[in-house]
């Protein structure tokens, strides 16, 4: 525990030195490997304290902008000040003092001991390594004391990522970076990580550090930079910055944000290749939909929705995945309006699909909706099982009206890629 | 627990002095003609210059010969440490950079232009290594940094081209050729205080990478990780390289091209004591020295008054005694 006072104030006693200088201060910043551009026009700062992520797709140059901070890489253009200092102005071991890595890949093929290579960090502290306390309290603060004696060729991957972790640790330098150290991690210890991570950050340092779970990124991170094909595409807060448009620009995915349990989250569904495949209206209710909405947008449909009440599992998923729907206010029987507008969302669509759904006066209009589309001749599709939860009898009409029934959803998916395919073949 | 791993360390220097200590001792004693400790250390006490066959045989044949087999024995198994950890390759000895072609190539121009006495030929061998450091070195700069893995190959291919000019001298050599096959196969033979003056040369430096012990730990990581971690990666390999280059060509100037210690005896070492340079460097320095010294002890008394060349009991000293630590795994 006296490491962590001491490293505390290390920290703290670096900052009255200016008014509020950056710790870290990135302007202008290109780089090029031989010709090829890698980053371009990168300007950021980072306070002393700050908790920040890097997220990006591969190839963004994120690995890059990492070893461009720790003075490892030389900028093409533009300038990286750490404390106020150009890096190209450090000494190596000057510059390890200020910046540690924790790279991505680590390979150490000699047998050599956890305390040795844990000890390997203290190097740029020279003669005073030992102020920084051993290598068996850092390994302690990150709950692997027991490792001290191993042989570090003997550890498993969760293990080694720890171990260098502690390394970087040892050079007690300010600022942490850190190059996807979660990736060779399962969730137990991804999460083990990251709550580590926030604890050394409350300690006094700062960090930042590549991801790649946006999820992980909301959740952990004070603020997120994005970069994209090596520009940085958002700097900020995580709400701010993975806006769905945003990832979608960045990512080439479409996203979607939820909100469940208290905590924002983010899922994603492939880009639609810009065919347009058709519009499904759906008859649903009661999270009979949610399935298939997320099933036909991810195919590549064009999806509406009702009547649906407002707050229904439905209703959430389909604004969720930015539907057109006919709402109707909670709890309540179909009005005018919305039936009047589930009509013209139906007269709109190739195909209306029913799903399960139980069928009550409340919402007997939908399937009189679906019955007047069958009878101008749109394609009805229901899921049998629409006949048993029946209180009114009106789906009786269903197959008489001409709509075609089928055993489960899985069954009206797959007509509905048949008709694609077909489409297709008749093309040109 | 950390004093534990120490005093192995502690223990595994203490052993291998032992050893060192008990293997020159040997190397004086034994011979055509054998001395007892008891004669070694009058002779010793009397200084040179007595009269007795002994003294003359201590003071002008049997301890400069084993001084020098000692020298270059480690100065070969220091610059395989050296290198093997550089290049981060197992397969790597002191003769990889192309420095011992070169010396190889100067001591056969000495050979073929008569001017084989000893000041001469050391002086060429000399000018021959480092000159393929030179161009090996230009071949592998790039950006003000010296990429090993060009260098290591720059070295190879050199040594090829050079080993392919030899190979035309010596056609034309005519009578010479015995005695260029002859320095080439390396020996220590007929050599005396002058060629350990040479040698002398190269003891400060197997002091040096005992002071870059912690730069070549990290540097075991790779070079990147190195850096990282605040070491002077470009300083460390200048001066690592030179090192290297400098033992290998004083080795070889004085011995000819003795193979398999500084490629095996790291390796031993390593298998006994640990990667740990601060370590291995010494044991690997006593421990050629050592296994050098047994083997021209063996070359020039197994069938004496023939000599067999030392290169060759090296290796039927060395290869045995690494494929079992290989099998036995590290203790």
């Amino acid at each position: 525990m006296a490491g962590e006072r001491e490293l505390t104030s290390a920290a703290t006693g670096e900052l009255p030195k200016a008014a509020s200088p950056a710790l870290l201060s990135v302007r202008e910043l290109a780089f090029a490997y031989d010709e090829r551009p890698v980053l371009r026009r990168i300007s950021f700062d980072l306070q002393a304290g700050e908790f920040v992520g890097i997220v990006g797709p591969n190839g963004s140059g994120k690995s890059t902008l990492l070893d461009l901070v720790d003075g490892v890489l030389r900028p093409s253009a533009g300038e990286v000040c750490v404390n106020g200092k150009p890096t190209r102005e450090y000494r190596r071991r000057d510059m390890a003092r200020e910046v540690a890595l924790v790279p991505q890949h680590f390979t150490l093929e000699f047998d050599l001991s956890v305390r040795e290579v844990v000890e390997m960090g203290a190097y740029c502290r020279g003669k005073d390594a030992h102020s920084g306390g051993d290598a068996e309290l850092t390994l302690a603060r990150l709950g692997v004391a027991a490792l001290v004696e191993r042989r570090f060729t003997e550890l498993s991957g969760g293990e080694k990522q720890l171990v260098v972790l502690a390394q970087a640790l040892m050079q007690r330098a300010q600022l942490l970076l850190l190059d996807e150290p979660a990736s060779a991690l399962d969730v137990s210890h991804q999460l083990r990580l990251f709550d580590l991570l926030q604890q050394l950050n409350r300690d006094g340092l700062t960090v930042l550090c590549i991801l790649h779970d946006l999820n992980l990124a909301i959740h952990y991170f004070d603020k997120l930079l994005v970069l994209s094909d090596g520009e940085v595409a958002a700097f900020g807060p995580p709400d701010e910055v993975l806006r769905p448009e945003i990832v979608e620009a960045v990512y080439g995915v479409r996203a979607y944000l939820h909100k469940h349990a208290g905590r924002t989250y983010l899922t994603f569904s492939p880009r639609l290749r810009g065919e347009r495949l058709g519009r499904v209206h759906l008859v649903c209710g009661g999270g009979t939909g949610a399935g298939l909405m997320r099933e036909l947008v991810d195919a590549g449909y064009d999806v509406s929705a009702g009547v649906l009440n407002a707050l229904d599992t439905d209703e959430e998923t389909g604004s969720e995945l930015g539907l057109s729907m006919a709402v109707e206010a909670p709890f309540s029987p179909v009005g005018d309006e919305a039936h009047a507008h589930n009509l013209e969302l139906m007269r709109a669509a190739d195909v209306v699909m029913v799903t399960a759904v139980p069928v009550s006066h409340g919402n007997e209009r939908n399937i009189r909706a679906a019955l007047e589309a069958a009878a101008a001749g749109t394609p009805v599709w229901a899921v049998r099982g629409v006949l048993d939860n029946d209180f009114t009898g009106v789906t009786a009409e269903l197959e008489p009206a001409g709509a075609r029934l089928f055993a489960d959803e899985a069954g009206v998916l797959a007509a509905l890629r048949e008709r694609a395919r077909r489409a297709s073949l008749t093309q040109p | 627990m950390t004093s534990g791993a120490r005093t192995s360390g502690r223990l595994g220097v203490a052993l291998a002095v032992v050893i060192f200590a008990a293997c020159l001792l040997a190397s004086l004693a034994l011979g055509p003609v054998s001395l007892s400790p008891l004669k070694l250390a009058h002779y010793l006490m009397a200084g040179p210059g007595g009269s007795a066959p002994g003294s003359i045989i201590f003071w002008q044949i049997r301890l400069p010969r084993v001084l020098l087999a000692f020298l270059v024995g480690a100065a070969l198994s220091v610059a395989g440490v050296i290198l093997q950890d550089l290049f981060l390759n197992p397969l790597t000895d002191p003769y990889v950079t192309g420095v011992s072609s070169g010396a190889a190539l100067g001591a056969t121009f000495g050979i073929v232009l008569h001017l084989a006495e000893l000041p001469w030929m050391t002086i060429l061998a000399l000018i021959g290594g480092f000159a393929t450091l030179a161009v090996v070195w230009i071949a592998a700069r790039r950006r003000g940094k010296i990429d090993i893995y060009v260098l290591l190959l720059a070295g190879v291919t050199i040594s090829y081209l050079v080993t392919a000019v030899i190979a035309v001298l010596m056609i034309r050599a005519g009578e010479d050729m015995d005695a260029i096959v002859y320095w080439l196969l390396g020996s220590f033979s007929g050599r005396s205080w002058p060629e350990v003056k040479v040698a002398l040369f190269a003891l400060p430096f197997m002091i040096v990478p005992l002071f870059f012990a912690k730069e070549m730990d990290i540097l075991l990581q790779g070079e990147k990780r190195a850096l990282e971690l605040g070491v002077d990666v470009e300083r460390a390999k200048r001066v690592l390289l030179v090192t290297a280059a400098v033992l290998t060509a004083v080795a070889v100037s004085v011995s000819g091209i003795i193979g398999f210690v500084g490629l095996v005896v790291p390796h031993i070492v390593r298998l006994l004591v640990g990667p740990s340079h601060m370590r291995l460097v010494p044991i690997a320095l006593l421990g050629g020295a050592a296994l050098m010294g047994i083997a021209d002890l063996l070359s020039r008394t197994m069938l004496a008054p023939a000599e067999i060349p030392v290169g060759v009991v090296t290796t039927f000293v060395g290869a045995p005694l690494f494929v079992y630590l290989l099998r036995r795994g590290r203790a």
